[in-house]
C-alpha cells in the first residue's frame, strides 16, 4: 500500500512537473530541412512550439523557426540562434546531430536537441525518440481487419529512426489481427519525394494491396495514388492526422500523429531545473507523444469491430500491457 | 500473380514514368542541339509544376474550371519559354559559363516556385488534376492494352513528340539551323544563318517542354504541388540527352530504360525479393552511369560547339 502511495505521489509529480509553467521565460528556435506547414514531419513540431507558446503566453515562451535548411545551411542558422541568447535550439532530424554535436561544443550554456534519436548526447543535447511502432502497430491492426485481399502495401521513406520503427510494427499489429495478411514492404529511399511516393502505391494497388500505409512527409504522394481509385475498395492508414483533413483524405481511415508539445514541456523544464541535456525523451501513448484519431467520414469500412480492437491495442499500449518487439522484425 | 502480369504492371507502370523525363530531355536536346546545355532544366521544371498547378487550384468552379489543365500547361510552357529567353540572354549574349549559370537558373526555379507556393498556396494540398483516356477497344487488348493505350493524353502526345522532334531537328530548315548552331555556329555565320537568334529559339522552345515536364509532374502524376516534386528529375533529362545522343529516339529509349529499371526496382520490393532495398533504389541511376560510361563514343555525335559562346568578333 505504501509503495503504492509512493508511487502514485510520484507520477502526480512528474504530471504536475510536465505541465509546470516556465518559472523564467525561454526563447525557443527550431531548425528544420522542409516547411513547418508540410502535413507532416516539421509541421508536428513546429505545431507543438505553437501549442506550448499558446499555452503559457509568448511573454514566457518566445518562439522563431528556419526553414529549408539543409545540414549545410543549417550551421550559420544555429549559430545565430546560440549567439542571441536562444535558450533551446531544436534541429528537428537526425541528420542535423554532426551539426548539433559541433553546436555543443561551441556554445554550452546553449540546449541544443535533434531527433530522432536514442543517443545519449554531450550534456548540453537533448534527443528525443518519437517509439513509433505503437502507432504503426494499431495501424496494422486495423489494416488486418480491413483488408479483403490479404495483401497490404507499405510505402516507407528510408528503413531508418521512427520509420523503421512504425514499420515493423506495422508488420506486427497487421499478423495480430489477421496472420494469413501479406505485408509488401518497400522503400523509395527518400523522405520528400511525393512522386515515388506515388509510383510505389501504385505498384502496390498493382500487386493487389486493397490496404496501404505509410510514414514521413512523401506518404502524402501515396494518399493521393490511393485516392486516384475512387471506386474501389482501397484504403489508407496514415501516420499524420493532416491527412484526414485533405481532400483525399476521404481514403484514410485513420492516422496517428506525433505531439511534442511532451518534448518541448520536457526541454523547458528540465533546462529550468539545471538539466541542459544528457538525456534522451522517449515519445509514446503513455506520455501523451501520440495522438490517434479515427475518420469518422470514411463510410462502413470503419466498423465497430475494427474501432474497438484499434482502442483496446492502444489501451493495451498504454497501459503497459501490450509491449512491441519491433526489433524481432527482419524484412 | 502470373510472370506475363508481373511484366505487363512494370512496363504499364514505367511508360508513364518516362513522360516527364521524355519531354524535359527532348527539350534539352534543342538546347544542347543549339550549342548551350541547360543545367537548369530542374529548376524550369519546378518552375512549371507550380504554374500548372495553380489553375486548377483556383479555377475548381466557374466558367473557366473546364479549361484549367489546359490553362496550367499553356501557363507552364509560356513561363519554361521565358525562362529559356533568360537563359540565353545570360549564356548567349553575356556568354557567361554555361554551367554556372544553369545551377543559378536551377536553384532560381527552385526557390521561386516554392517561395511563390508558400505564398499564394500555403500548404501540400491535391488537385484533380489529367483524367486517364484509355483508348477505346485499343486499351482492351491484352497486354498492350494496359502498356500502351491506357494512359493520359499528355502520355500519348508526349511519344508522339518523338518522332516531332525528329521531324523538326532533322527534315526542316529551322532544324538544320540548330544543328549548324551547334556544331560549326562560324560557319553557320558566314552562311547567313543568325547563330545568336537560333540559340534563343531553341532555348526557348526548350524551355517550354521542361515547362511541360513539370506540368506533367503536378496536373498528370502527382496531382499536387511540393517543393521537392521535380527530386533530380531534371537532371536525370539532362543525362538522358548524352545517353540518348542527341538524338530523340535514343532519347526515348533511355527515359524508358530508366522508368522501367525505376518499375523493375519498385517491382522487386514489392515482390518481397531478397534485395538490399538501397541498391533497388540506386538501380535506374546506376544504369544511367553504367550505359554513360560504356557509350564513351557518343562524344563524337554531339554538338561540336557544345558549351561553347559564340562571338562572331572574335578570331578563332
Amino acid at each position: 500500500m505504501k509503495k503504492a502511495i509512493l508511487v502514485l505521489a510520484a507520477l502526480i509529480l512528474v504530471i504536475a512537473g510536465a505541465t509546470a509553467a516556465p518559472k523564467a521565460k525561454v526563447k525557443i528556435a527550431l531548425i528544420v530541412e522542409s516547411t513547418v506547414d508540410d502535413k507532416g514531419w516539421a509541421q508536428a513540431m513546429h505545431d507543438a512550439i505553437v501549442a506550448v507558446q499558446a499555452k503559457y503566453g509568448k511573454t514566457l515562451v518566445e518562439y522563431n523557426y528556419s526553414e529549408k535548411m539543409k545540414p549545410v545551411d543549417a550551421g550559420s542558422a544555429a549559430r545565430q540562434y546560440a549567439s542571441q541568447g536562444y535558450d533551446i535550439v531544436i534541429c528537428h532530424g537526425a541528420q542535423f546531430k554532426n551539426l548539433v554535436l559541433e553546436m555543443a561544443d561551441e556554445f554550452p550554456k546553449t540546449s541544443f536537441a535533434f531527433g530522432t534519436s536514442a543517443d545519449i548526447g554531450p550534456k548540453n543535447v537533448f534527443t528525443y525518440m518519437p517509439m513509433s511502432e505503437e502507432t504503426g502497430y494499431i495501424n496494422g491492426i486495423i489494416a488486418g481487419m480491413v483488408t479483403k485481399a490479404n495483401v497490404i502495401g507499405l510505402v516507407g521513406p528510408v528503413d531508418g529512426g521512427d520509420a523503421a520503427r512504425y514499420d515493423r510494427g506495422f508488420v506486427l499489429g497487421v499478423k495480430a489481427s489477421n496472420p494469413k495478411a501479406e505485408v509488401k514492404v518497400a522503400h523509395t529511399g527518400s523522405f520528400s519525394d511525393f512522386v515515388k511516393a506515388a509510383e510505389l502505391a501504385q505498384t502496390q494497388v498493382k500487386a493487389g494491396a486493397d490496404v496501404l500505409t505509410g510514414s514521413s512527409q512523401q506518404a502524402l504522394g501515396a494518399l493521393r495514388a490511393v485516392a486516384e481509385y475512387k471506386d474501389q475498395q482501397i484504403w489508407w492508414l496514415g501516420q499524420d492526422i493532416a491527412q484526414l483533413a485533405i481532400p483525399e483524405g476521404y481514403k484514410a481511415i485513420a492516422a496517428a500523429s506525433y505531439d511534442y508539445s511532451a518534448v518541448i514541456e520536457a526541454l523547458i523544464n528540465k533546462r529550468q531545473a539545471g538539466v541542459l541535456g544528457g538525456e534522451s525523451i522517449p515519445m509514446s501513448f503513455t506520455n501523451g507523444g501520440f495522438v490517434y484519431k479515427f475518420n469518422d467520414k470514411v463510410g462502413p469500412v470503419l466498423t465497430k469491430a475494427v474501432r474497438a480492437a484499434a482502442e483496446k491495442a492502444k489501451a493495451d499500449i498504454t497501459s503497459g500491457k501490450l509491449s512491441i518487439a519491433w526489433k524481432d522484425v527482419k524484412f | 500473380m502470373s510472370i506475363l502480369d508481373i511484366i505487363m504492371n512494370i512496363l504499364a507502370i514505367g511508360v508513364p514514368f518516362s513522360v516527364a523525363l521524355l519531354l524535359a530531355a527532348l527539350g534539352e536536346m534543342f538546347n544542347q542541339r543549339a550549342g548551350v546545355f541547360n543545367l537548369g532544366c530542374e529548376g524550369i521544371m519546378s518552375m512549371g509544376a507550380f504554374l500548372a498547378f495553380l489553375p486548377p487550384f483556383f479555377l475548381k468552379t466557374g466558367a473557366l474550371a473546364p479549361w484549367a489543365n489546359l490553362l496550367g500547361f499553356a501557363g507552364a510552357a509560356a513561363a519554361g519559354a521565358v525562362l529559356g529567353l533568360l537563359f540565353a540572354l545570360v549564356t548567349v549574349s553575356f556568354r557567361a559559363p554555361q554551367g554556372i549559370a544553369g545551377i543559378g537558373l536551377q536553384m532560381l526555379g527552385w526557390g521561386a516556385a516554392g517561395t511563390l507556393f508558400r505564398h499564394y498556396v500555403g500548404g501540400v494540398t491535391g488537385i484533380g488534376g489529367v483524367p486517364p483516356l484509355p483508348i477505346p477497344f485499343l486499351s482492351q487488348i491484352p497486354f498492350f492494352g494496359p502498356v500502351l493505350f491506357n494512359h493520359n493524353i499528355v502520355a500519348y502526345l508526349a511519344f508522339l513528340a518523338v518522332p516531332a522532334s525528329w521531324y523538326v531537328l532533322f527534315k526542316t530548315p529551322w532544324g538544320l539551323k540548330v544543328r549548324a548552331a551547334g556544331t560549326h555556329p562560324r560557319a553557320a555565320d558566314t552562311m547567313g544563318i543568325k547563330v545568336t537568334r537560333v540559340r534563343y529559339q531553341a532555348l526557348a522552345l526548350g524551355g517550354a517542354m521542361a515547362g511541360l515536364a513539370g506540368a506533367y509532374l503536378s496536373l498528370c502524376q502527382a496531382k499536387m504541388f511540393a517543393d521537392d516534386i521535380v527530386a533530380g528529375r531534371g537532371s536525370i533529362a539532362v543525362a538522358l540527352v548524352y545517353f540518348g545522343r542527341w538524338h530523340p529516339a535514343w532519347i526515348l529509349s533511355g527515359a524508358l530504360l530508366f522508368s522501367l529499371a525505376q518499375a523493375l526496382q519498385l517491382s522487386i520490393q514489392v515482390l518481397g525479393i531478397k534485395f538490399p532495398y538501397e541498391f533497388a533504389v540506386m538501380l535506374p541511376y546506376a544504369l544511367v552511369i553504367a550505359v554513360l560510361a560504356f557509350s564513351r563514343r557518343s562524344r563524337l555525335r554531339g554538338p561540336a560547339e557544345l558549351g561553347k559562346p559564340y562571338d562572331r568578333e572574335t578570331r578563332i
